[in-house]
């Protein structure tokens, strides 16, 4: 490589003037720093329209000799105010509050973004930075980033007492000006027209400056309104731009202010303050809790006032109330449709924070909690302060038809969305086709929730399509739960082999890709998975040794052969992080050439894999493992039920059954073993639907089975994911990608320890995990083989989440898994679905020195940040497939109306959850639902939980626990056009 | 992500340079009458003041620097000078006010490193049985401080006369791809300032007469092997351009010398 010296000074003519300093203040970690720093002014930064032949002439390169494209086209878009085209130059605030319009592929093309205004949206928000540097890469929006701060003739000082924002606004027109002359002197010779450059800004102040400096300039109204599709643009607009002028003439506040940002924090660490992730209750809107590290048991957060404005998943501060505001916990469902259903989205009238009947619920809590026995002692009640961090998305719902007007035609007007999520709140958003949107699922983002306004306001950012349409519907649920699931971009595919489906092991032991790997395609190996699997990650085989000991084999997919690291195959997989498996759909974490064909170990082809093989004794004890890099051919690909049925068959007597038995049997050791230590058996409501195959509409649902051959593979995965994790634990002691289970505390339980005493005199205990599994295990009604399952799902609702963490990050017993009682423990057997696997294969691959390890595996930095992203991912794909599941049990129940046996989960005051095993679902049945009853014939016996209600002749008794009979149906509600699942009580328990 | 971009998209660094290219120097030499030899050189806002006082008797003067006897012991035997080098931080030099005692352990590996340096350059078999005392005086670090003071020492042995084999000239490298984990091939980068060097990882290099001869390698950050290459090769072309500026300064220093002495020189010249 040669490196090209360019000369700083070139002659005389800049040597005073192309240096420059920054000098600024910097506070961190209590203390103020002096921070000085150069800067050096430069004339080689190009404009970057194609128009300009100087700068095309002058052009730099970069390491590799090449020069950068340039990006501003000759002929940019005009619009009906700039016939000549135009290139745009955007303020920073537009980029905060109009993304969403931004990125509209119909408009916006030909922008420069000045370096000040990306420096400051980068400080302002990373997201957004991120969303921008996007637009900035892709070919079709043409958006160019100038380096003006850099540039020797745009670069502008700050003068003596100008504050910072006006000092970047001078920044932005004085390029704008600069702009405009360059390109002017640029085409003066030739015949091309001068596109207009306009500034774009919601400053009224810049504005005016702007035009006294003859610069054109705009706000984004009027500049949308000049574009071809603007009704749709401009509903895109954010609120908060207009809400500027507004905000100042509204007077009344209806929520108290935000403490200002050093109060907060200087009460956080003196401990008066307490911060932490706002949750809403399921159950009631009202209700809120917050997490903190000072308390084990989560604060509480009732009522709209002390809420405050905070919205599901926010970072909150919080403030203790004094002690005789303490509440309990809400016995009472909630629900803000119902509530507030009659709110005008309006702004003009006068709102009351809360209306009458949220009130009326919220006193009705309040007398409750006088009444003082062990189980409803009041909590630590608090309200929030203060929002150290929003955590606001893209929110999918539908809009509330009942505050659409529909007398007003093609005006804008206010109206409410109700998000599919219970726990956001209604937003307010500006439209312009409001009637056009009915009965359409739709994507809002919020924009801001002032103290003046009940709630947010957002804006709308686009149409899904209609409500219940499978399309629409599958859209909106990973939407919601943030799986990226467009289809994979061209520089990901490009990194697959280039053979395509034709990729072959080679023939030739000689070739590269053979070295260090060994054959072992003459093992009888086979892989056991559920009906159906395309990518199949793992396959077994078990072999007796002369000395009567065992070897076993567990060989996975070898995916990083395919996928190098800091590829862009690679950046998407980590962006990803998980595969999503919905009832119809599968979202892929690598695409589908490698998933389902290459990677996967298919039954009679030649493949590569990651080899693990142990030699076990007769009583499954490990006497030695080694992992290798291998190829492999499986003899047969068997679902569970197979597998079954050809082992329990005593005329197969090959050497692949054979092998198959001498697994089971080995699986039994293991399992017991895993059970002897204290490992648990939990469950979880798992239903399978069943889809017509032609429309893959559903038609029924059943329960998922368990056989013998499922918890066979099970217990070998997870032997080779703990002997993994000690190989690369030992190796890479700092960076390690391992999993862990944290042990959860006993708060956890009190609860549920709680209803079994009182309801069925059991006791759990808990201990340890032993303790743990063990009296789960006495947790029998003879009566009712179901209560055991059941205790087991509400048990496990008490735990806490596995999570991925980088091995410096805790200390060795942090380590341990919980749930397996292993102290160690990683994910390494499904990396086609699994990111975390892919890099447990880089490590042991690197650990067992068969390959150099990628520098992004050694920095623990990285490693926790990939942590931190998986482990959202996997938690929302979780989400995400269950309420696929629940979506397409709501369709296979349409228009049918069955008779079921369920559970009482939870119980309230007005009302209770009912566990329907066979469809895996829960759901709410209130008392006001019941035929003629009144508010007043509910009693709830809150120490018993039993909930009683009289009406007239008719009397219910409903307790935890008990066995009803309820009636399942699907129904569509008029009024919204939501489908949900409703139950109706048929019968009460036998008593 | 980290506090800072350190190389945008578009190519620039954070303080306006491209990837290859160095900061403003700006040096003068005999600065201190005093000594034997003196330079003062800045390099962006590294600044550094630089004495050398000897060749002078072994033993004389208040000298207890570390690292002393060991100069020159390489080659020739005992007769050999030896270099001596005291490094000094001022208290004020970085963000931070901090005072360095005298057993810090980052001083006295770089006095080694700069007295290995500079043992193998000077012809210490010229001046049997004495030893040449350097000592550097850093007011103002901004990164590749070790570097400077190779750059701002050379100088100020020039000054004093002491034959070198050549000009010594070094200056750092660094590799943005760590950090810009998403760029396939990250460029190298020349000549880091504090806030790039503490992100990426770092090469000082030092060479003789600005040719490939290196007189000092040092990192102390873990890289990945293909891209050292790269590294040492902008170095390599950094220490070239050094050492034109350096010679520079020599020449102009020098011709004000001369001029200041017009008369002499003119009959001399005759």
């Amino acid at each position: 490589m040669s490196s090209l010296k360019r000369p700083l000074f070139n002659g005389s003519t800049s040597t005073t003037t192309n240096i420059s300093s920054k000098v600024f203040v910097r506070s961190g970690k209590g203390k103020c720093q002096k921070i000085v720093r150069e800067l050096y002014l430069r004339q080689d930064i190009p404009c970057s329209s194609k128009l300009c032949s100087p700068c095309t002439f002058n052009a730099p390169t970069d390491a590799s000799g090449k020069v950068q494209n340039f990006v501003l086209s000759e002929r940019p878009a005009g619009t009906s105010a700039y016939p000549n085209g135009h290139y745009l130059i955007p303020d920073t605030n537009i980029f905060l509050y109009c993304m969403d319009v931004i990125e509209h592929e119909s408009a916006f093309h030909d922008v420069i973004v000045l370096q000040t205004v990306l420096e400051e949206v980068r400080n302002r928000s990373l997201p957004l930075y991120s969303r921008l540097r996007v637009l900035t890469k892709s070919d079709e929006k043409r958006f160019y980033v100038f380096h003006n701060e850099f540039r020797q003739e745009t670069y502008v000082k700050r003068l003596q007492g100008e504050i910072i924002n006006d000092r970047n606004d001078r920044a932005v027109r004085k390029a704008c000006s600069w702009y405009k002359s360059h390109l002017a002197s640029a085409l003066a010779s030739t015949s091309n027209k001068l596109p207009e450059i306009v500034m774009l800004s919601d400053d009224k102040g810049n504005l005016e400056k702007a035009k006294s400096e003859g610069i054109t300039c705009c706000n984004i109204r009027e500049y949308v309104q000049g574009l071809k599709n603007a009704d749709e643009l401009l509903d895109m607009i954010s609120a908060a731009v207009e809400d500027q002028d507004s905000k100042l003439m509204k007077g009344e506040m209806l929520y108290p202010e935000y403490y200002s940002i050093s109060k907060m924090m200087t009460g956080v660490k003196a401990s008066t303050l307490h911060q932490g992730t706002f949750n809403v209750s399921p159950y009631n809107f009202l209700e809120g809790s917050v997490t903190t590290t000072a308390f084990d048991r989560a604060l509480l957060v009732l009522g709209r006032e002390n809420i405050n404005r905070a919205v599901q998943g926010d970072q909150v501060v919080v403030e203790i109330l004094p002690k005789d505001q303490w509440k309990q916990p809400s016995t009472k469902i909630v629900d803000e449709e119902t509530l507030t259903k009659n709110d005008n989205p309006d702004l003009d009238e006068p709102e009351a924070i809360e209306t009458e009947q949220e009130r009326k619920a919220l006193i009705e809590e309040a007398k409750k909690s006088q009444g003082l026995s062990f189980e409803t002692r009041p909590q630590p009640t608090a309200r929030v302060v203060g929002i150290v961090k929003r955590n606001w998305r893209y929110y999918v719902g539908h809009v509330d038809p009942s505050s659409v007007s529909s007398g007003r035609g093609r005006g804008q007007q206010t109206v409410f969305l109700l998000p599919m999520d219970k726990r956001i709140p209604k937003i307010r958003i500006r439209t312009r086709q409001a009637a056009a949107l009915l009965g359409k699922r739709v994507v809002v983002s919020i924009d801001t929730w002032d103290r003046a306004s009940r709630y947010p306001v957002g804006h709308f950012v686009r149409s899904l399509g209609e409500v219940e349409t499978k399309e629409a519907e599958t859209e909106a649920l990973l939407l919601e739960w943030d799986v990226q699931y467009r289809p994979f971009p061209k520089a990901v595919l490009d990194c697959l082999p280039k053979e395509g489906h034709d990729w072959k092991v080679p023939e030739d032991k000689q070739d590269p890709l053979w070295k260090g790997r060994k054959d072992y395609r003459d093992l009888l190996i086979c892989s056991i998975d559920p009906p159906g699997c395309q990518d199949i990650d793992d396959a077994l085989h078990a072999l007796v040794l002369p000395n009567g000991n065992y070897e076993i084999g567990v060989h996975i997919a070898d995916v990083t052969h395919f996928v190098k690291p800091d590829n862009p195959m690679d950046h998407e997989a980590i962006a990803r992080g998980t595969t999503v498996y919905l009832v119809d759909k599968r979202i892929d974490m690598l695409p589908m050439l490698l998933g389902t064909d290459l990677c996967s170990l298919k039954p009679y082809v030649d493949r590569f894999a990651f080899s693990c093989i142990w030699e076990l004794d007769q009583d499954a004890n490990i006497l030695s493992v080694n992992f290798s890099k291998s190829a492999i051919r499986s003899r047969e690909a068997f679902s569970y039920e197979q597998a079954q049925i050809r082992i329990d068959d005593n005329s197969f007597q090959d050497e692949l059954t054979k092998g198959m038995r001498v697994l089971l049997m080995l699986s039994k050791k293991l399992k017991q073993k895993r059970m002897d230590a204290g490992a648990l058996n939990l469950a979880s409501p798992e239903v399978k639907v069943r889809t017509e195959s032609e429309t893959s509409d559903p038609v029924d649902v059943e329960t998922k089975q368990l056989r013998e051959t499922n918890s066979l593979v099970e217990e070998f995965m997870l032997l080779a994911n703990i002997s993994v994790a000690r190989k690369i634990y030992e190796v890479f002691p700092q960076t390690a990608m391992l999993r862990r289970h944290g042990a959860p505390p006993a708060a956890n339980f009190e609860e549920l320890q709680n209803q079994l005493k009182v309801r069925k005199g059991m006791n759990l205990r808990v201990e340890s995990s032993r303790t743990l599994a063990d009296s789960l295990d006495t947790c029998v009604d003879p009566n009712e083989p179901f209560f055991n399952t059941l205790v087991r799902i509400v048990a496990t609702r008490c735990m806490l989440a596995a999570e991925y963490f980088c091995s410096g990050t805790q200390a060795y017993p942090e380590f341990r898994h919980y749930g397996l009682a292993s102290e160690i423990y990683t994910h390494f057997t499904s990396p086609i679905r699994r990111y975390a696997d892919v890099v447990a294969h880089r490590q042991l691959a690197a650990a067992i020195e068969y390959e150099q390890l990628d520098s992004s595996l050694h920095s623990k930095g990285k490693l926790e940040a990939i942590c931190k992203n998986i482990n959202i991912r996997h938690r929302n794909a979780q989400f995400a497939g269950r309420a696929s599941v629940e979506y397409y049990v709501g369709q296979a129940l349409k228009n049918r109306e069955t008779e079921e046996e369920g559970f009482v989960m939870r119980i309230f005051s007005n009302g209770f959850v009912v566990f329907v095993p066979r469809f895996g679902i829960e759901g709410l049945i209130r008392t006001k639902e019941f035929e003629g009853v009144q508010e007043q014939d509910v009693s709830y016996d809150a120490e018993n939980y039993v909930l009683t209600v009289e009406s007239g002749k008719k009397k219910w008794q409903i307790g935890l626990f008990d066995k009803l009979a309820v009636r399942v149906r699907n129904v569509k509600e008029e009024s919204t056009g939501k489908r949900k699942i409703m139950l109706g009580l048929v019968k009460t328990g036998e008593k | 992500m980290s506090r800072y971009e350190l190389l945008s998209p578009e190519g620039l660094r954070i303080d306006g340079r491209r990837w290859n290219e160095l900061r403003r120097i700006s040096a003068q030499m005999s600065t201190q009458s005093a000594a034997d030899g003196s330079s003062y050189l800045e390099q962006g806002n590294t600044k550094i003041i630089c004495t050398v006082i000897g060749p002078a008797e072994k033993g004389s003067g208040g000298a207890g620097g570390a690292g002393s006897g060991g100069g020159g012991s390489g080659k020739g035997g005992e007769g050999d000078a030896s270099v001596i080098f005291e490094v000094n931080y001022a208290a004020f030099s970085g963000t931070e006010r901090k005072k360095r005692g005298r057993g810090d352990k980052r001083v006295a590996e770089m006095q080694s490193a700069l007295q290995r340096t500079f043992a193998s350059v000077i012809l210490t078999h010229l001046f049997p049985r004495s030893e040449i005392m350097i000592t550097i005086h850093i007011l103002s670090q901004d990164g590749s401080v070790l570097a400077t003071c190779i750059n701002a020492t050379t100088l100020a042995l020039i000054d004093a006369g002491i034959p070198l084999y050549d000009y010594v000239t070094a200056c750092t490298a660094g590799s943005s791809s760590t950090y810009m984990a998403n760029e396939e091939n990250a460029d190298p980068m020349l000549d880091l300032n504090a806030i790039e060097e503490g992100d990426l990882p770092c090469l000082t290099l030092a060479t003789v007469g600005g040719g490939e001869r290196i007189a000092l390698c040092n990192m102390e950050n873990k890289v990945q092997l293909n891209r050292l290459e790269g590294m040492i090769a902008v170095a390599v072309g950094g220490c070239a351009e050094l050492r034109g500026v350096l010679d520079r300064v020599v020449r102009r220093w020098g011709t004000e010398v001369l001029k200041r002495r017009g008369v002499e020189s003119e009959r001399v010249g005759e």
